[in-house]
């Protein structure tokens, strides 16, 4: 009974180890294909026109929800894309903002990514860095290169090659409550009458404290520092606020660790003390504060876009009237304003046919005769073609296309990105609980993510090698 | 007689068999769900296994996070989390039990109910619920204590209170199972010991401290290894409610591992954090196991 034991152990022991070593095995071609280069591919003109292939689109909700059905749009597209390309099945999958980052995080390292996906350069870029993206650059004709600003490629190239096929966009800005404005008859307060809206930060707070002083129930600003989402509107209040760049021209360093951007951050720690932001800012998250702006109970939030307006029209719970403004900066010079640019990626999984049928997909989605426009009034988002305007019959969208003059570059195709964006809300809380000035906190963070960005340069050169 | 031995000897392989391919599904299931991506975890541990890496880079990840400030820090919050948490869940547990047991069967039931609601229900909806009570502007803690004349207090932004209003959910949504088990326990003592020790004069204190706790030390033992291991791994109420701030005070190691792992896409490190964690709650059952269950009394 003994020697059965002993066998039946052994048995079992064997299975475990090859199943270790059947896993460990797949993983590592998993590593191994996917730190290969990208191969390049033949035009999506030139492949043949064979076998049905199936992809799988996983998507952010991009588009709105079509009768209020997630997904519902979606397979609209899919729908009217089949009608021309019977042979290419799209399977679809819809993820959410909170939990679809770490899904995909998952399929990529378990070597299950989807074939496509609609986001943004924030994520796109670092797979494109990781060689995890197939290039497009086949796809894109010279009269769609020459139609879309630099400042939109920028964002969707890694080195020579184009990762991302660029679709909407929109500047990230504030909203203010009018209602609130005009019901205490400080409309004059804010910069509606000129037409590009900008301000000074003197008059932004001559704007706070006239909310504080005839609308005692209603807060008159928001901030927020639990945790990273939306990050976006911290960074470009304070660079604003404190007339600096986030991250220096080329990307190697952090630039907002000025004195300018420490004394607008140690004015938000005292405006909440004095009740012109609202408290407890530092365990509020960017969805927070703009729930309490939808519910009517803030005059001004840090958070938003034409987009964000647009997706945001069936959550308001109060009636009022948001108008998009530019940040104010310290000096009245023009604000710089970083955008949300969308578009799409494909997943290099090795499949010469699905590449090729992710990029008709792609075409249609973005350049389609009736879809094109389409998709991206369903976006609420402005065309990242200069020649494509005009898609809204609405004052606040025509605001945001003028404002996209105030674009500048994001510092979200920094390399390390991931890791530099971690050290900003923890500093961001720091000095709002009084646990450091605002110039220490940012050249905390400026040590902090400097650093990474280095490691991430040298770990990128290393695997190059 | 070689045949006797020959047909006991099949009989018993058969019994052996038969058994054995009784308990293959539950091995199956937990040599492929449980072993395996125990005995992975460990081997990844020892890799940079990121989205496009996979290098073996030894002990790396293990000297990283001894030097990780924000690791050791969600170590200590997480011992910490345990040291304040099972005491109390124990304790109301006990305190629950022995004043409901006496009671008739639907007071019992309806208490028991009570308190295991917060089990069964989503954790998603308790810290939605949550949240809103602690709530600095318009949540109704502050509101209850405003009417006292108190300031209103950020408890989930204040670094002094936020690791307490973690504890008190954890606790709220921890106590249903502890009560449900020390009823059934205490319900299960025999009353002619508590008869005899009340003849005898004895005190309350006397008899829970000499009949009822001694009896109660089998359950006592089960409850606090589960809890203290459940307590552990405490994460999405850490996550939903505060991502682990105000600056890292209730950062936990598996919403770290949660971070390092989902968030920053560093499978290795993380694998790293879960087997530190994994050893520490191994070296803590196995001293409870050691001090607590030689007091068993069956």
């Amino acid at each position: 009974m003994a020697a059965r034991m002993k066998r039946l152990t052994a048995v079992i022991s064997i299975m475990l180890v090859m199943m270790m070593l059947a896993a460990c095995g797949s993983n590592n071609n998993t590593a191994n294909s996917s730190t290969n280069t990208v191969k390049e591919e033949k035009p999506s003109g030139e492949t043949e026109k064979a076998k049905p292939v199936t992809i799988t689109w996983w998507n952010f909700p991009s588009f709105q929800a079509l009768d209020g059905e997630v997904g519902k749009y979606e397979k609209e597209i899919i729908a009217a894309f089949n009608e021309k390309n019977p042979d290419i099945k799209v399977n679809l999958e819809m993820i959410t903002f909170d939990g679809g980052p770490e899904k995909l995080n998952v399929a990529i390292a378990s070597n299950s990514a989807p074939d496509l996906i609609y986001d943004a350069p924030g994520r796109i870029i670092d797979w494109g860095k990781k060689g995890l993206l197939a290039p497009l650059d086949d796809m894109i004709t010279d009269e769609v290169r020459n139609d879309i600003s630099p400042a939109f490629w920028k964002q969707s190239t890694v080195g020579d090659k184009t990762v991302m096929y660029p679709i909407n966009t929109a500047p990230f800005m504030m909203a203010v409550n009018k209602t609130i404005f005009e019901k205490i008859g400080a409309l004059d307060l804010l910069p509606l009458d000129r037409p590009d809206r900008t301000w000074t930060f003197d008059e932004y707070k001559k704007a706070l404290q006239a909310v504080k002083e005839k609308a005692p129930d209603v807060i008159p600003s928001g901030f927020f520092a639990k945790s990273q989402a939306g990050d976006q509107g911290t960074r470009a209040y304070l660079a604003n606020l404190g007339i600096s760049r986030f991250l220096n021209e080329d990307y190697t360093q952090v630039a907002i660790n000025t004195e300018n951007a420490g004394k607008a951050l140690d004015w938000i720690v005292q405006a909440e003390k004095d009740k012109l932001v609202i408290s407890g800012s530092a365990a509020l998250a960017a969805a927070d504060v703009n729930d309490l702006f939808l519910q009517g109970k803030l005059a001004f939030t840090i958070n938003y876009s034409a987009v964000l307006k647009a997706q945001n029209a069936t959550l308001k719970k109060a009636e009022f009237e948001e108008v998009l403004l530019p940040f104010p900066t310290l000096d009245g010079s023009k604000p710089k304003l970083e955008p949300y640019l969308g578009g799409m990626a494909i997943f290099n999984n090795d499949d010469e046919a699905k590449i090729a049928a992710s990029k008709k997909f792609i075409d249609f989605v973005a350049n389609d005769e009736v879809y094109g426009k389409k998709n991206l009034i369903q976006t609420g988002g402005l065309s990242v073609r200069n020649s494509i305007t005009g898609l809204y019959n609405d004052p606040e969208y025509a605001y945001a296309e003028l404002a996209r003059e105030f674009i500048t570059d994001p510092p979200t195709i920094a390399d390390g990105w991931a890791d530099v964006r971690t050290f900003w809300f923890p500093e961001l809380q720091r000095v709002l609980l009084g646990e450091a000035t605002g110039k220490e906190a940012l050249d905390s963070f400026a040590a902090n993510a400097n650093k990474a960005i280095t490691d991430a340069k040298a770990k990128a050169q290393t695997q190059k090698k | 007689m070689f045949a006797t031995i020959l047909k006991s000897r099949r009989h018993v392989w058969r019994e052996w068999l038969i058994s054995y391919l009784f308990l293959l599904p539950a091995l199956s299931f937990f040599l492929l769900f449980v072993a395996y991506p125990m005995l992975k975890g460990v081997y990844i541990s020892f890799f940079d296994y990121s989205l496009n890496n996979f290098d073996f880079i030894g002990l790396d990840n293990y000297k990283h996070l001894f030097q990780d400030k924000t690791f050791i820090q969600s170590m200590k919050n997480t011992i910490l989390i345990v040291f304040i948490a099972v005491p109390l869940v124990i304790a109301f547990s006990i305190f629950v039990a022995m004043t409901i047991y006496k009671k008739n069967e639907f007071t019992r039931s309806f208490f028991r109910g009570v308190f295991y609601l917060p089990a069964v229900t989503s954790v998603v909806s308790i810290t939605v619920v949550w949240a809103s009570i602690y709530e600095l502007n318009f949540g109704i803690l502050n509101y209850i204590t405003s009417l006292f004349g108190a300031e209103p207090i950020a408890w989930l932004g204040n670094p002094h209170t936020a690791l307490f209003a973690i504890i008190a959910v954890l606790i709220t949504t921890s106590v249903g199972q502890p009560i449900i088990l020390y009823v059934a326990s205490v319900g299960n003592i025999p009353t002619s010991y508590i008869e005899a020790a009340q003849i005898d004069r004895a005190t309350s204190g006397q008899i829970f401290r000499k009949i009822i706790w001694p009896m109660l030390m089998p359950t006592n033992l089960y409850i606090i290894v589960i809890t203290t291991i459940n307590t552990f791994q405490t994460f999405a109420i850490v996550q939903l409610l505060t991502a682990g701030g105000p600056l890292y005070k209730t950062s936990t190691v598996m919403y770290g591992v949660y971070e390092k792992a989902f968030m920053l896409g560093n499978f290795g490190l993380a694998s790293a954090m879960g087997i530190i964690l994994a050893v520490v709650i191994g070296i803590i059952s196995f001293i409870q196991f050691r001090y607590l269950g030689s007091d068993v009394e069956y």
